[in-house]
């Protein structure tokens, strides 16, 4: 297979992933999460409802931002918001790594093979 | 719902211990970008990209692996075998970083503290395993197979140690003794490591079945050379 259709057809399955499988993913907390988790009590949300465990040190997260927690707060939709939130990630960390490792790869040697960009 | 995944929230370790960590994830990674420049070459760079695209991805798949409780792929594994241990490491990274800048997912403060266990520690244990299994086992497809099935478990106890070292160092609150914290997270962790050895073994596999030449781990040698080789015919 050529280079380049594998990376077509890797990003296209990328996409699939992040924009529709991950809808169905399980929303369980997760290992770590649930040992965190244990001495407390949750509720059908999810959310802390009473007793004593190290998740409730976690404080809210920093940034927050658009895109907190896979979703987009401004989409109605949560599974449009969810779809959006992950194709939007999967372009950009494509574009980021992509670029960065270009970046690297530049620095290697005097340039002999220098494409124009 | 509260969407930590895998990663530390902001808050569970204390900020000490999270600068400590930060530092040796900056120099870490400094150091696989210094290694990574020599063995990088241009053509092979989309590949890497979308790499870490599939990881972003992936990790973004909680399976189930209990009741009430679910795991996703950490990736350090997927990004040995393709990519090798120095650039392996910058991928996790990438895809680390942009989950805490970007998607709330684990906590800015504790930026170095997963990215030491997700992106260096986990790459690199996996890295080892792989590395040590092709040398004493023919190479064959079955060898692949177990060598980075094997991998990803060690990989995921591996990063998962290394949480419960830095929970030890400055775990906040007495909600739960250390001991009852080890033992429950690497019981779970050897869950979620089989489901991503199932998952990278298959993903490997199938790369090499198309590419062998894109499997790093596969020739030992350096990514430019193989690339270039396969490439010029």
């Amino acid at each position: 297979m050529k280079t380049s259709r594998l990376v077509l057809a890797g990003t296209l399955l990328a996409l699939v992933l992040g924009g529709f499988v991950a809808l169905f993913a399980s929303s369980s907390p997760d290992g770590l999460e649930s040992v965190m988790l244990e001495g407390c009590r949750t509720d059908a949300e999810g959310e802390i409802s009473g007793g004593e465990c190290t998740l409730q040190q976690a404080g809210e997260h920093e940034i927050g931002g658009p895109l907190a927690d896979y979703g987009i707060a401004s989409v109605g939709s949560e599974t449009l918001g969810g779809s959006l939130a992950g194709i939007i990630g999967v372009l950009l960390v494509l574009g980021l790594a992509t670029g960065l490792f270009r970046l690297l790869a530049r620095g290697r040697g005097a340039g002999t093979e220098s494409r124009g960009e | 719902m509260s969407e930590l995944a895998l990663h530390i929230p902001n808050g569970i370790i204390g900020i000490p211990t999270s600068l400590v960590f930060g530092l040796i994830a900056a120099i870490a990674v400094g150091v696989c970008v210094v290694a990574s420049r020599r063995v990088l070459d241009e053509r092979f760079v989309p590949l890497a990209g979308l790499a870490t695209a599939f990881v972003f991805a992936a990790q973004m798949l909680n399976f189930p692996v209990a009741a009430g409780v679910s795991g996703h792929l950490v990736g350090g594994a997927l990004a040995a075998a393709l990519l090798g241990p120095w650039l392996g490491v910058l991928c996790v990274t990438v895809v680390v970083a942009v989950q805490a800048l970007l998607f709330a997912d684990g906590g800015v403060t504790a930026l170095g503290l997963n990215v030491v266990n997700m992106a260096v520690i986990a790459t690199f244990a996996a890295y080892g395993v792989i590395v040590l299994a092709l040398k004493l086992l023919p190479r064959t497809r079955a060898t692949l197979t177990f060598a980075v099935f094997a991998a990803s478990v060690v990989s995921v106890l591996a990063a998962a140690a290394g949480f419960v070292l830095q929970f030890a160092l400055g775990g906040e609150g007495p909600a739960q003794s250390l001991g009852e914290v080890t033992a429950a997270i690497m019981s779970v962790h050897v869950l979620i490591g089989v489901g991503e050895g199932v998952i990278t073994a298959a993903a490997v596999v199938a790369v090499a079945l198309a590419r062998p030449d894109l499997v790093y781990a596969l020739k030992g040698a350096r990514i430019a050379q193989t690339l270039h080789a396969k490439e010029t015919v």
